[in-house]
């Protein structure tokens, strides 16, 4: 059986690298996808990838996984840092996200529960009619908000609000356990 | 925004990051003064966060994990070890002759003072740095909340100076909880201030405060934190233009419906 997210970052606040390197096996893959499809740019990815392991490893007695998930942080941790990047915000801004907590309905320490994940989020999200798909991805993985959404779409602004909204409510239902 | 978001998909908008102005300034200065939206925004985060297994699976190149790995061994916690492991590596390959013992001995004297002066100069600058970067996040935070909480109190003026804005009182519902609520409310505007108390809900149901429009279905204006006190007064924001014809508390399975369900418990007629 393999160790905990939990057992690992203690491993990692004693500064063992072994530990550090087994959480980067388990979870590069999934950050590398979302990092290259908000960026589409390899070498920016890797270079986003590298450095929020190494927050990981520099802060990792700041993590606390009683209040939520590992691979949830990474992500969020993540896709803040490629969207400021993508928008040229402060990269600095990531670092308030030290505090944040995340909790993910699945545990996806297991590489099937992940696997089962990525056909339950790809059915959630054929789910959705076109339009909420792609306000939906315009929202995560180019960091636009409603106003922008309406301005790219050029839809009104209220019938954008109200896409997102149903699409969310669609999202939760089939993704809450 | 004084309370809790209206809505409980608003924690899913907030987290994909769609909220914008005033609707994000206030959601940002609630959320870290309630640990019951704080864990709802946790929640909605890891909902969100899923979405990243829509991406096509690219896998990193494995120079990312090498450097990753070298990077932590120039690490200021890593930097010791790292001088250690390499002078290891350094010794086989170097011949003992006398000369050469010496000659390190020189090059020792030299070199630890200066690696220690370098190590202490490097730990010191990362601690700087860091601290900076804290109290740099430290300072947007108080900026974003202190905005947030103008932005409010000019609203709480500009309601209370409307000619046009009416108090409404909503009473008990013989057989209901016990509650005196009262609604400052500006149609024109879309706004409404609400304060009173209200008898605690039972397990697992909410208090929620409703619109009641002159034509169509009641709107919600979000949820009610039940006191047996005073309550502090919160801020509600309802479709600018439409006129009520009351207020009303209903009891709602917790966290709220879109549309009314349970029993009325306070009620309020404009007037």
């Amino acid at each position: 059986m393999s160790t905990s997210d939990a057992a690992l970052i203690q491993k990692i606040v004693q500064r063992d690298e072994s530990a550090l390197a087994a959480l980067y096996d388990r979870y590069a893959g999934l950050l590398s996808s979302v990092l290259n499809r908000i960026l589409r740019d390899t070498q920016a990815s890797e270079e986003i990838l590298q450095d929020v392991f190494f927050q990981l490893w520099r802060n990792a007695a700041q993590f606390d996984s009683g209040r939520g998930s590992l691979p949830g942080w990474l992500v969020v941790i993540a896709r803040n840092r490629a969207i400021s990047r993508l928008r040229r915000h402060n990269p600095s801004e990531g670092e308030e996200l030290l505090e944040t907590s995340v909790i993910v309905p699945s545990n996806l320490e297991s590489a099937v529960v992940q696997q089962q994940l990525l056909g339950r989020v790809k059915g959630a999200l054929e789910n959705l009619s076109a339009d909420q798909r792609a306000a939906i991805e315009l929202a995560y993985f180019e960091g636009l908000t409603h106003s922008e959404i309406a301005s790219r779409t050029g839809d009104p602004l209220g019938t954008v609000k109200t896409r997102i909204r149903t699409a969310v409510e669609s999202l939760k239902r089939t993704l809450s356990p | 925004m004084n309370g809790h978001p209206t809505r409980p998909e608003d924690f899913d908008l907030y987290a994909l990051g769609v909220l914008e102005g005033e609707e994000k300034a206030a959601f940002e200065a609630h959320v870290p003064t309630c640990a019951a939206c704080a864990e709802k925004l946790a929640e909605a985060r890891g909902r969100i966060a899923l979405l990243a297994f829509a991406a096509p699976r690219v896998e990193p190149s494995p120079a990312v994990k090498d450097r990753l790995m070298r990077q932590i061994h120039s690490a200021p916690a890593g930097f010791s070890r790292a001088v250690a492991g390499a002078q290891r590596e350094r010794a086989p390959r170097e011949p003992e002759r006398a000369e050469g013992f010496f000659g390190r001995w020189w090059a020792a004297a030299v070199l630890v003072p200066v690696a220690a002066v370098l190590i202490l100069v490097s730990v010191r600058l990362w601690q700087q740095n860091a601290r900076l970067i804290d109290e740099l996040g430290e300072e947007r935070a108080t900026l974003q909340k202190q905005q947030a909480q103008l932005d409010e109190a000019r609203h709480i003026v500009a309601l209370m100076e409307a000619k046009d804005t009416r108090t409404v009182a909503l009473a008990s519902q013989p057989g209901m909880a016990k509650g005196d609520v009262r609604v400052m409310y500006n149609a024109k505007m879309g706004m409404a201030m609400c304060d009173g108390w209200v008898d605690p809900a039972p397990a697992n149901m909410s208090y929620q405060l409703w619109l009641v429009p002159m034509e169509g279905k009641p709107i919600s204006a979000g949820l009610v934190e039940y006191s047996n006190g005073p309550m502090k007064p919160w801020m509600v924001k309802l479709p600018p233009g439409v006129e009520a014809k009351a207020f009303a508390i209903t009891l709602e399975p917790e966290g709220g419906m879109p549309q009314p369900t349970g029993p009325m418990v306070l009620v309020g007629p404009v007037s």
